[in-house]
């Protein structure tokens, strides 16, 4: 095992440290994965304030966004793309749902933490960008890794949640 | 046409081991490695599914319901993860302790399983018996949470299985608990409790495990006080909130048990830091200079 603590000096110009992301699969890369051999059809939805609500009674999570980006497999399952936003990260994932609804499989499409609660403000991403480019980090010339204090995967675990509640409210329910 | 770049790294991650698992995989053909990352989470479940404190069926929920009134049989893994908490007990003298269950119960940070007894407050690792056939039993009623040391073994099991798929160069890394396999110089950021300032601390590491603790992980407040997920065993107090500890090592399991220990007291873990050949790169705002100090196998 070889090993070395590297100190790297920051811009004195950078207001916070430079932000960890990682992108693992792109929307198109996912459905391949999960859905290979399967036509998706793009069906999103708006939710209403009636179906925001029920959502938020059934799985005890908060709606923060009413668009709904739901695919439809032509075997009856669905694709779902989400987003939740911890304290410190900030992440994209996919679900696949069988014809019943059940959890097929869950992916990770893209991850982005860093320090502080600045994930919250809207031009997080722009200065995830911005700090990523001009940063004078130069290693592989990106940070593949982060260790320290253990994320929780809570916020994932309460989109599914969410997810399961809106599949079972809205996209299970008859048309009316 | 010949190619001559190697194939791409894949890169994929998933909820698992309560945080955020990514496992990537260089060198090796698209679908060959989409395989070997499948297996490498498969492997990764399963030591979720058996060593998870709320899960009702896990062997740690079977065990803490009912090992104190007769031996329960467990999967082996369960066992070897035991046997690893037993010993990382022993060599620090308790300062890891897989009986804290009921401490992290009490301060509100586990959830109270479903249990006919009560922990009794006196215990310690001690108490817990590992018998032949790899049955647990309990000499007091406790609760045991494999939350220091599970992670890291499950990671360890993953790189087993990227090897077993003929992966020889890869990283997985469960929430900062990772490892590193091949010849390839990997960086990774450490995210102290205490923002730096002024530097960025990048551990640059080849084939190894390393594994990052902080007191303020999961902190929150009981009876007046900061309390953590990781907890002095002997004291059952929580650890500093503002120290990080890194631990490098040659698995993960032994560098993750080993976070708690060096976290709990530096100056007595490292002899045990020593007898596994581990460094431990210790952050805290209050060290001069940099903040940041080096024990243990020092080369």
């Amino acid at each position: 095992m070889k090993a070395r603590l590297l100190l790297i000096p920051l811009s004195p110009f950078a207001l916070v440290a430079p932000a960890y992301a990682v992108t693992y699969l792109t929307v198109e890369q996912a459905q391949t994965l999960m859905f290979e051999g399967h036509v998706l059809t793009r069906d999103f939805r708006t939710l209403t304030a009636a179906q925001t609500q029920a959502i938020e009674s059934d799985s005890g999570v908060k709606v923060t966004n009413p668009q709904l980006s739901a695919w439809r497999d032509d075997a009856g399952g669905w694709f779902l793309l989400d987003q939740v936003i911890g304290k410190h990260e900030f992440i994209n994932y996919a679900l696949a749902l069988d014809a019943n609804g059940v959890v097929r499989q869950l992916e990770v499409l893209d991850y982005h933490e860093s320090y502080g609660g600045e994930v919250h403000l809207p031009a997080w991403r722009r200065q995830f960008v911005d700090k990523h480019h001009g940063s004078p980090l130069q290693l592989n010339g990106d940070i593949k890794n982060i260790s320290g204090a253990t994320l929780s995967c809570g916020h994932i675990t309460d989109g599914v949640r969410r997810l399961l509640a809106t599949y079972a409210l809205v996209l299970a329910a008859p048309e009316h | 046409m010949l190619s001559c770049s190697p194939p791409p790294s894949i890169e994929r991650a998933r909820p698992l081991l309560g945080t955020v698992v990514a496992v990537r995989v260089r060198g090796a053909a698209p679908r060959a490695a989409a395989r070997a990352i499948d297996r490498a989470f498969a492997a990764m479940s399963e030591i979720h599914r058996l060593m998870s404190f709320h899960e009702h069926a896990s062997d740690i929920s079977r065990v803490n319901r009912g090992a104190a009134r007769a031996p329960v049989a467990v999967h082996p893994h369960t066992f070897r993860v035991l046997a690893w908490a037993a010993r990382m007990a022993q060599l620090s003298q308790g300062l890891f302790d897989a009986s804290i269950g009921g401490t992290l119960v009490e301060w509100g940070l586990l959830a109270s399983p479903n249990a006919d007894a009560l922990p009794d407050p006196q215990v310690s690792f001690r108490d817990i018996e590992l018998r032949r056939g790899s049955k647990v039993f309990f000499r007091r009623p406790l609760w045991i949470d494999l939350g220091g040391i599970a992670k890291g073994y499950a990671v360890d099991r993953a790189v087993a299985a990227l090897h077993a798929s003929g992966i020889g160069s890869a990283c997985v890394n469960a929430g900062g608990d990772l490892r590193i396999v091949g010849s390839e110089a990997e960086h990774v950021v450490i995210r102290t409790a205490e923002p730096p300032a002024g530097f960025l601390p990048v551990l640059e590491l080849r084939t190894g495990a390393l594994a990052s603790s902080c007191g303020a992980s999961s902190s929150r407040f009981h009876a007046g006080e900061w309390v953590s997920c990781h907890v002095n065993g002997r004291a059952r107090r929580a650890l500093d909130a503002r120290t990080t500890v890194s631990v490098l090592a040659g698995r993960c399991v032994i560098a993750d048990a080993l976070t708690k220990i060096v976290l709990a007291d530096e100056a007595r873990a490292i002899p045990v830091l020593r007898r596994f050949r581990a460094v431990a790169h210790v952050h805290h705002p209050a060290y001069s200079g940099s903040g940041w100090r080096t024990v243990g196998a020092l080369q």
